[in-house]
């Protein structure tokens, strides 16, 4: 009988090693040094890369722009400051650029910072779009190749020069982040996407990353080598929620965050009633639309399931159908404005509102439809001129729950038209797949209708926005309607080239109002950012634009350097970089040079960089050890479980 | 062979008043567990419930038909409140009693099925075919179907297309009944297949096969009948999890908003942030009714096993 | 312990490992679409042709897909990640697997030692006041899922009484005096997740040892044991407890599906960055080599576990060695 106690003993034992092993691993996490001020950032979207040629969400955007300078900075009033350049001047031709880099600026390793690296960026971009490679996904490439850039060459480490196929300013808003060519000059054109640029980044921005746990967190430390600002904050942490936002918020209500971007309307409201939170609703670069299938031919075994969709009468009409007032307070609860072009009301110097905007009247929508040519029948169906009763699919991806919604007003809204709505949520990549033509894919079948979905642009420029309604889209799949409409690609081509901004609004102006009466969209709403932030720890929070937009995640980190400790004692304040006064004007600019802040002395990083997963051998023998240690809980599992266990069922057969 | 084969009526009034007596007597058996009839009650509620929702609330609420302001606590006019879009609670909870009650009823339906005949099959034929089948089993046993069902979601979706009906019902619903038949089936195979073999040893199976009945016969006519009694305590025990294996399915997201189950309800009420913003009634009730019938269902199995196995009565 | 015992079970193993890596490999091309879909909209499509050849999609599937599948399974090489860019699908579990395990493991065993002792204690007293209300609420929480249980704890003790935080593993950017401080903020983030996963495996621990003991005390050498004059403590555990200690497979592999389930929904709940969350990622951004390697790394743990279960009964139990 003294099996029993040396069985529980060695339980016991087996118990006590278990807890010891599993419990090691909170020795490995990264220690603090004492008392760094860091700014603590929650955000929704989770980054795929940290890659900068790979970034194309928001929060990828604000990684690369903390890391990075951009050549030329953005001021809050969204005017060219400072950034890996310190002045520029424009030809009297307006065909040639030339930036001064600043002397002795440095990268965040020590190595010296000059317009090599610069031209090196700028060419490497170029070349490589010459010779058909995508860098990576091809998003910030592309501010590069559409600035209208001939050539880039840097005479010597402290000046830059830029000659332009026209007059252009568009060299002075590339949202694009300039690398050191120490560190990336071995990378080949063709896999650059593939480097991970694994933490601690180099670069000549404000912070550097120095610790990425992918689907958590991002650290940031403060580059000792920074010429700018010295902002507050010595690190700087944004934490990811994806599908967690109510973890989010809470993590904010109890002092977890020190800011937090897009909350949901309900719990915004709540947030802005707190005391020491300042929250802000500004207007966004996105909206949300319903979508038709306009492709304008026939495919065989495929496309809309009826003509009508091609006709601009049809989708004229079904505007007065849909209450985007409705949608914008039953589905957003106010945040954010009606829907009306495709340049939301952000982009104040390019939007224009339409002339005689659509109405919500179902009985007017009904009468345009009988005088364009589809009328009911005696089933009370709304038949198109082929004499079929229209049945149409309606498409939304299903990771945004406010697309459903949307999918169940606009249903019912046709259903009083006598057209009769399918709806169906499916996954992104299906949705993508379905949305493409035979240009693109010879197999593509494009079998779809309507569908809700939703663009969101750049903070600087419409462009990406303007290029869905192009031709040229169908065939690189960059759009989702598939329409095609000449006078829209020449005047893209006019506002592309336009020399000065005045000239660049009124080609646009003329787009805007072409969409719009030709509707391959319906813009549903204009969205809203929806910023938090507490105001006892940091202070002096600017906005971009002044007084309607929101501190963070705009264009540039000029913000991040701005911010002051709300507790300390009152210093001088650090300037704020004036913008220049000078307005977009036609004819060479010059910038007034800025006024140098304090010079930065050398600092002690505040945190100590944790190692990055360098090598897949050692993810491998972790994830061993790891399995090691699963399978023994498991078993201790299940032997317990066996051990609880009668005889209760039928006595097991042995095999 | 002679007073039998005469009178060839009385054979089968005996066997049908034998059948009433033992119906009754079971009955009473049940009836005396308190736990029992708990369980059955519940059951019945949820079941009239789910028959006629219509009926008792009105039609499904949606986007449009919302009766209410966004996340209303529980007044007088909506018992249970409203959810972010204005519907009344009650209404989506009662509705997404039909949802939830029809999968688990489909998905169940699907196992048994599977699991009845691989082990109706494997317990009476044996040998070469008996040791692959098991083998088959074992396997799915081992296999984390949670993991596997979300897998197998997207791949079953594309199969069937996303478009499709299926027996009036929506394709993602259609996809969640599937995966939880495919993936769930093994362990009811287990247990009916020992049950089978021990039947197979029993007398008046080997006078059947004396008398020259094909296997499929056998296993129709006498297997079968006698596994009866477990199958039917394994259904409904199959139930309870198929029920909740769907709300942990819909609360991951595999749900269908235009059709809500009780899983989908507390999937909206999660992704909405009810818990923070103190909304408590959004996901109470579709919680409350999720406990409840697996609870009742659990109860009613367990009564079941205990009430038609044999063994159960000798300790009393 | 019988080396043939040992051999057919390893075997055994070995087999089952196999067909799931065959249907891990099905699966995966199984699965819609190719895996360009999951990144941003508008991919250019040189850019999607890169792909297609790195992930080795635009080969045929027998032989060369396979072969080359089973090879870098067996090498340890699970793929990459298609929403990372560039990091390996075994960086990623690996990074992601300790909070799971201790979150796991340690609600596992104070989920077993209450839960036997609370199943056979109420089995034991069977029938009284305390049979009747530990009973009655081990089934209520057998009957709910793990995340109401989670939610419930969330809503009561962290947003209504602000005891514990409300999720994530440690507070980022927080600055620890000294290892036990930080060894503090690591358990009270743990606390409820960890009290929520306890709760659930205890209802189900609770259970089966209750209606074992019931089982088992029904049986006759009990009665003989009793009617010998012995206490009823003597009695318990030396002739009631020992015998229960005996396999019914049937049963523990129902238990098993539904606590991973559970385990994955509990995470979710708090933000417990570990597999369950993975998971949940991966499916929203249809991310199918990690989908697939967490389903690979489970079945595998699970194949493996029963094996050593099976050994331990073979020096447990001599009547097992077959």
């Amino acid at each position: 009988m003294r099996t029993p106690v040396r069985h529980r003993f060695v339980r016991l034992l087996a118990a006590l090693g278990l807890t010891g092993v599993l419990l090691l691993p909170t020795l490995a996490l990264p220690a603090r040094a004492a008392n760094p001020l860091v700014l603590r950032v929650g955000t929704l979207q989770s980054p795929d890369s940290i890659n900068p040629w790979n970034a194309s969400l928001v929060v990828e955007y604000e990684i690369f722009q903390l890391n990075y300078d951009l050549l030329v900075g953005f001021g809050d009033d969204l005017q060219p400051t400072p950034g890996f350049a310190e002045s520029w001047t424009q030809s009297s031709d307006g065909l040639t650029w030339t930036f001064k880099i600043r002397d002795g600026m440095k990268w965040s390793d020590g190595q010296p910072a000059t317009s090599e690296d610069a031209r090196w960026t700028i060419a490497f971009a170029l070349n490589s779009k010459k010779a058909g490679t995508t860098l990576g996904l091809g998003y910030i490439q592309d501010y590069f190749v559409d600035a209208g850039i001939d050539s880039v060459v840097a005479p010597d480490p402290q000046t830059l020069t830029i000659h332009t196929k026209y007059p252009t300013e568009r060299v002075l808003s590339m949202d694009a982040p300039i690398l050191p060519k120490h560190v990336w000059e071995k990378k080949s054109a063709a896999t650059v996407g593939d480097f991970t640029n694994p933490a601690p980044i180099v670069g000549t921005g404000p912070y550097q990353a120095v610790e990425w746990k992918t689907g958590q967190y991002i650290r940031f430390a403060r580059n000792p080598n920074y010429w700018g600002n010295r902002g507050a904050a010595d690190e700087v942490d944004i934490r990811f929620f994806p599908d967690a936002q109510d973890t989010m918020v809470q993590a904010f209500k109890r002092g977890e965050l020190d800011y937090i971007r897009n909350p949901s309307a309900q719990q915004f409201d709540q947030l802005k009633a707190l005391p020491g939170v300042t929250a802000v609703e500004a207007p966004a670069t996105g909206f949300t639309e319903l979508g038709f299938n306009t492709y304008a031919k026939d495919i065989p075994g495929g496309g809309a399931s009826t003509k009508a969709l091609r006709d601009p009468a049809f989708r004229d009409a079904l505007g007065y159908a849909i209450d985007k007032q409705a949608i914008l307070d039953k589905v957003y609860h106010g945040k954010g404005t009606v829907g009306t072009t495709m340049v939301p009301p952000y982009y104040v110097q390019y939007h224009v509102d339409p002339t005689s905007p659509r109405t919500f009247d179902i009985n007017l929508a009904g009468q345009k439809l009988e005088a364009a040519g589809y009328v009911l029948n005696g089933n009370g169906q709304r038949l198109d001129k082929d004499g079929k009763p229209l049945n149409l699919r309606l498409y939304f991806p299903n990771d945004e729950p406010s697309y459903a919604t949307d999918a169940q007003f606009i249903a019912d809204w046709f259903s009083k038209l006598g057209i009769k709505i399918k709806s169906q949520g499916m996954d992104t990549g299906a949705l993508t797949d379905i949305q493409t033509a035979p240009e693109y894919d010879p197999k593509a079948k494009a079998n779809y209708d309507l569908y809700i979905w939703g663009w969101a642009g750049d903070n600087n420029d419409p462009n990406t926005l303007l290029k869905i309604f192009l031709t040229s889209s169908i065939a690189s799949a960059g759009t989702d309607s598939l329409y095609s409409n000449p006078q829209y690609d020449s005047l893209f081509k006019q506002q592309n080239e336009a020399p000065t901004a005045d000239a660049r609004k009124a080609s646009m102006a003329e787009m805007q109002q072409l969409i719009y009466d030709q509707a391959p969209y319906h813009i549903l709403v204009n969205d809203s950012e929806l910023h938090v932030w507490r105001t006892d720890k940091f202070a002096n929070w600017q906005q971009m634009p002044p007084g309607t937009g929101t501190p963070l995640f705009v264009m540039g980190a000029l913000n991040y350097t701005l911010l002051t400790d709300a507790t300390a004692a009152p210093t001088p304040a650090a300037p704020a970089t004036p913008a220049a006064s000078a307005a977009a004007s036609a004819g060479p600019a010059t910038v007034a040079p800025v006024t140098t802040p304090t010079p930065v002395t050398t600092p002690t990083p505040a945190a100590t960089p944790a190692p990055a997963p360098a090598d897949s051998s050692s993810g491998g023998t972790l994830l061993l050890l790891g399995a090691i240690v699963l399978v023994a809980i498991i078993a201790v599992g299940l032997v317990a479980w066996r051990g609880a266990a009668s005889r209760r069922r039928k006595k097991e057969d042995e095999e | 062979m002679t007073a039998a084969s005469v009178s060839s009526a009385d054979p089968r009034r005996q066997r049908f008043r034998l059948r009433i007596r033992s119906a009754r007597d079971f009955a009473g058996r049940f009836a005396r567990r308190p736990d029992a009839v708990i369980g059955l009650a519940i059951l019945v509620v949820f079941c009239i419930l789910a028959l006629i929702p219509s009926l008792l609330v009105g039609p499904l609420e949606t986007a449009t038909t919302a009766s209410g302001s966004a996340l209303q606590a529980p007044d007088a006019i909506h018992v249970l409140g409203t959810d972010d879009l204005g519907r009344d609670i009650l209404n989506l909870t009662i509705h997404g009693t039909r949802i939830s009650m029809m999968i688990g009823l489909l998905a169940t339906l699907v196992t048994i099925v599977i699991g009845t005949s691989f082990g109706i099959i494997a317990g009476y034929v044996g040998g070469a075919v008996d040791a692959i089948l098991m083998r088959i089993t074992d396997f799915f046993l081992v296999l984390p179907t949670f993991v596997l069902a979300l897998i197998l979601a997207p791949i079953v979706l594309d199969l069937i297309g996303s478009d499709a009906l299926v027996f009036g019902i929506r394709a993602n619903l259609f996809v969640t009944v599937i995966v939880i038949g495919v993936t769930s089936w093994a362990s009811t195979a287990r247990i009916i297949r020992s049950q089978a073999l021990s039947v197979r040893e029993r007398m008046f199976v080997d006078r059947a096969r004396v008398i020259g009945g094909s296997r499929l016969h056998i296993m129709r006519r006498h297997i079968l009948p006698n596994v009866v009694n477990l199958i039917v305590a394994n259904t409904v025990l199959t139930f309870a999890g198929a029920v909740l294996t769907e709300t942990t399915l819909a609360f991951v997201g595999l749900g269908d908003p235009f059709d809500p189950s009780w899983g989908q309800i507390l999937n909206a009420a999660e992704s909405r942030g009810a818990p923070g913003l103190g909304a408590w009634w959004f996901f109470a009730p579709p919680a409350a009714c999720v406990v409840f019938v697996v609870l009742a269902f659990t109860l009613v199995g367990g009564a079941l096993d205990d009430v038609l196995n044999p063994r159960a009565r000798l300790r009393r | 312990m019988g080396g043939r015992y040992l051999a057919r079970k390893l075997l055994q193993a070995i087999i089952t490992i196999a067909f799931i890596i065959l249907l891990n490999f099905l699966l995966f091309r199984l699965m819609p679409g190719s895996p360009d879909r999951v990144l941003a909209r508008n991919l250019p499509l040189d850019v999607r042709q890169v792909l297609l050849e790195r992930w080795g999609l635009d080969r045929p599937v027998f032989p060369d897909q396979f072969v080359a599948y089973v090879g870098a399974t067996l090498q340890g090489d699970l793929g990459e990640s298609f929403k990372f860019q560039g990091v390996s699908v075994t960086d990623v579990l690996a990074e992601r697997i300790w909070p799971t395990l201790v979150l796991f493991g340690l609600g596992e065993m104070i989920a077993i030692v209450i839960g036997l002792a609370l199943g056979a204690y109420s089995g034991w007293k069977r029938g009284g006041p305390v049979d009747y209300v530990g009973n009655g609420i081990s089934l209520v929480l057998y009957s709910m899922p793990y995340f109401v249980i989670g939610m419930i704890l969330l809503i009561v003790f962290s947003g209504g009484l602000g005891w514990f935080p409300t999720s994530g593993m440690l507070e980022m950017g927080a600055t620890y005096g000294s290892f036990v401080d930080q060894l503090l903020d690591f358990l009270s983030h743990l606390a409820l997740p960890l009290t929520t996963v306890a709760i659930g495996l205890i209802g189900q621990y609770s259970i089966l040892m209750r209606a074992s003991i019931i089982e088992t005390l029904g049986e006759d050498y009990i009665t003989t044991a009793r009617a010998k004059g012995l206490t009823e403590g003597y009695v318990l555990r030396r002739h009631a407890l020992p015998n229960a200690m005996l396999p019914a497979v049937t049963l523990v592999a129902i238990n098993l599906g539904y606590v991973i389930a559970g385990a994955i929904t509990v995470e979710l709940v708090f933000g417990w960055p570990g597999l369950g969350t993975l998971t949940v990622e991966a499916l929203n951004s249809r991310d199918y080599p990690v989908l697939q390697g967490v389903f690979l790394l489970l079945s595998i743990s699970v194949v493996l576990a029963n094996l050593a279960a099976d050994l331990v009964y073979g020096l447990l139990d001599p009547r097992v060695r077959t």
